[in-house]
């Protein structure tokens, strides 16, 4: 039996203890919070041996085989250490860390203690992403991508979530260097990196503050952000965040030299598009028909996964847990591979960078810069 | 009000009252409620910023009363030391309302009472925490239908199992707040108003039905829906928090009066908006939420267990309320009679454009 423990016990630590329950051969031995009412409020609801205030105490009284960090981002990198260094296999939300170098040491701290590690990208292991993988490996696309398109959007609403930050100039996300980007975009990001192959892509950032907020008064969350992202000579990609446009979406498109795919993570759907295109009105009249049997046919799924009961909103995180204990237990490779975690980070932290440049930009000559590159593409 | 009025109360008109939540929709009613019952010297705690300005022109009503606005979160242990500084009463209607998720819930419920009444504990002048809970705790499963609903029914015993982060926070906050009386002598009174209405909360509420599902589902039936207008419940809270002798009383808040279900829905679709509405009879609502509970435990939570029995004795089931305690016991009634109250109400509705 795998004993688990949960540090941190917020909103996302209620997904971790609701899946971690479903998959067979495992216990929540203990979690933590240094917010002792929120460790007891978990340990209450959910099937959980004890709870503490202090993770030293966890650690060295519950004895955990695997710790999962669900606080914010500012804490990962110290816990983890933490955490690795008592002999835990650990499981951090995202963002993984607040920079690159942070993830390179713990990588390293596990490498040489031989324990695993893996990121909370489980949006990744969601049915049609998975399926989406596995059509990739099969040589689907013809080859290496030449282009992707990653969307994360964001619907910024007053209450929840996004009201609390807003309100509140002191929270926690404010303080993260990419502040809210940094505490949604890894999903989207890692998408992209997954399929990129060099170590350092060439990244362009543009970022600003939506219309919306700043009728609101806010003026440090950059809640827009457009970058590209590009290989030398070979794999581009876009990425794109945004709270105001609509549809809200979150998908990604990855096109070979053969073919292409697109999924919808909201739709739960995933479709293929043929690269060769047929003769006159037939590609106007057939290949709307195919795409709509690929969607009538992702529907079926949908339908039939959810009758199998294995339509959870957070059925990737479950995915990616169970797989982790897995390479855990069987000693084999981890799901998310820890140069993708890495790449996912430096690019995050390339973004940030030029966000920053351009706010002391903005600072000095009150407007926001075009990023030198869009301004020549601009004036092209 | 006249001295022998204020005699029956524990503090003074000059003795320092704190209200957090104070720009919300009861507590800008409390503390217009408390100015013009004469006590002069009030803090304001609110985690808007727009609470300056508004208070600020309340103020300007009442020439000689100190109005002091303090903005901050009470998750900051630090904001509450300040702000219970001195403070002989405190209203504490502050909380977390609209969060789906528990934890959510229970951190600006539970973890801000907590701080509140830490900082109240380290100052020792508050002589009572009156602390606004709901009827959303009530379980009112061991009742037979149509029996009374009063102060001395049981709470829910098992909050988490009715899938509502707010009943399960309330839940919360009354234990921490009752604790805390116990073991370190604050003095609290707890007042659970029922469904609070009026002109800015004008939703329709869920004991009526749920638009959940894109139609109208009426669920009430000939229920009689808990309602309390906004200004007789901050009314209420006032003087469950003023009177002597009440210490650790427990206060539900409900008008007289009171409409049914069908009732209410018919005057509000000729008074506001006409739209469709399907009435479910008590026991298909009662087997619906039998089953989506079943399933929803079948598939592990691959539906959420929104609607499950205990939701349905809480909110569906016929009850009838009393007020009985609090008009005995703290001299409270309604000044706004049902009918008018229902009038304001949708009059605001109108204007607001607001539908179900």
């Amino acid at each position: 039996m795998l004993k688990v423990a949960i540090v941190g016990c917020g909103r996302i630590a209620d997904a971790h203890a609701s899946q971690i329950q479903r998959i067979r051969g495992c216990e929540i031995v203990g979690v933590c919070d240094s917010e002792l009412l929120m460790a007891r409020q978990l340990y209450e609801r959910f099937p959980v041996k004890r709870y503490f205030g202090e993770l030293t105490k966890l650690l060295s009284e519950a004895r955990p085989d695997v710790v999962h960090i669900t606080t914010p981002g500012q804490s990962h990198f110290e816990i983890a250490n933490t955490c690795l260094q008592s002999g835990c296999h650990v499981y951090v939300e995202k963002p993984f860390s607040l920079h690159e170098d942070e993830a390179l040491k713990l990588i390293a701290l596990a490498n040489e203690r031989g324990l695993k590690l893996t990121a909370g990208h489980d949006d990744q292991f969601r049915h049609a992403a998975r399926r989406m993988r596995a059509l990739i490996q099969s040589g689907f696309l013809g080859g290496r991508p030449v282009h992707m398109e990653s969307y994360f959007c964001y619907e910024l609403g007053l209450g929840g979530y996004a009201g609390a930050i807003l309100s509140d100039k002191q929270h926690w996300v404010r303080r993260l260097p990419g502040q809210l980007l940094q505490n949604i975009i890894s999903h989207g990001i890692a998408r992209i990196a997954e399929h990129l192959t060099t170590e350092s892509p060439q990244v362009i950032a543009h970022g600003f503050v939506s219309p919306l907020l700043k009728s609101m008064g806010e003026s440090e969350i950059i809640d827009e952000l457009r970058v590209i992202i590009s290989e030398e000579e070979s794999t581009t990609a876009y990425f794109t965040f945004s709270s105001q446009m609509r549809p809200s979406l979150h998908q990604f498109r990855i096109y070979g030299p053969k073919n292409g795919l697109i999924i919808d993570q909201d739709q739960e759907t995933l479709i293929k598009l043929r690269g060769s295109k047929l003769t006159n009105y037939l590609e106007q009249f057939v290949t709307p028909a195919t795409v709509g049997r690929q969607y009538f046919a992702n529907t079926l799924k949908n339908v039939k996964t959810f009758l199998a009961r294995d339509f959870h909103p957070k059925a990737g995180m479950k995915y990616l847990i169970e797989t982790f204990y897995r390479s855990i237990v069987e000693d084999t490779p981890v799901p998310i591979p820890y140069r993708e975690i890495l790449l996912t980070a430096k690019i995050m932290d390339t973004i940030f960078a030029q966000l920053d440049q351009q706010r002391s930009l903005v600072q000095a000559h009150g407007q926001m810069p075009l990023h030198p590159s869009f301004s020549g593409l601009r004036h092209t | 009000m006249s001295q022998n009025e204020h005699d029956a109360f524990i503090v003074s008109r000059d003795d320092l009252i704190l209200v957090t939540g104070a720009n919300g929709f009861i507590g800008s009613r409390l503390v217009k409620s408390l100015l013009d019952r004469g006590y002069r010297n009030l803090r304001c705690f609110s985690r808007s910023s727009n609470a300056v300005a508004r208070f600020e022109l309340v103020a300007q009503g009442y020439p000689g009363a100190r109005l002091e606005v303090v903005q901050g979160n009470l998750l900051s242990r630090d904001d509450c030391r300040i702000i219970a500084k001195d403070a002989a009463v405190v209203f504490h209607l502050a909380a977390g309302r609209g969060e789906k998720l528990i934890p959510d819930a229970f951190v600006n419920s539970v973890v801000t009472t907590r701080n509140l009444l830490e900082a109240c504990l380290q100052h020792k002048c508050v002589m009572r925490f009156v602390n606004v809970s709901s009827f959303a705790v009530y379980t009112n499963a061991q009742k037979r239908q149509w029996r009374m609903l009063d102060e001395s029914c049981p709470v829910e015993a098992y909050p988490e199992l009715r899938g509502d982060a707010y009943c399960f926070a309330k839940v919360k906050q009354d234990e921490i707040v009752i604790e805390y009386g116990k073991k370190f002598g604050i003095p609290n009174v707890i007042v659970r108003p029922g469904y609070v209405y009026g002109p800015g909360n004008q939703g329709i509420t869920g004991r009526v039905g749920i638009g959940t599902f894109g139609v109208f589902l009426h669920l009430g039936g000939s229920n009689p829906i808990p309602l309390t207008y906004v200004d007789n419940c901050a009314e209420a809270i006032v003087l469950a928090g003023l009177k002597k002798g009440v210490d650790g009383e427990v206060f539900n808040i409900v008008d007289d009066d009171l409409p049914s279900s069908r009732q209410f829905l018919r005057l509000y679709k000729r008074n506001v908006k006409h739209f469709k509405s399907i009435y479910l009879p008590k026991f298909v609502s009662y087997g619906l939420c039998y089953l989506w509970e079943r399933y929803s435990s079948w598939s592990e939570r691959q539906l959420p267990p929104a609607f499950n029995r205990r939701v349905w004795h809480a909110f569906w089931k016929k009850t009838r309320y009393s007020n009985e305690k609090l008009k005995v016991r703290v001299g409270w009634s309604p000044q706004v009679p049902t009918e008018e109250g229902i009038k304001r109400y949708f009059e605001a509705c109108r204007r607001g454009g607001r539908s179900a």
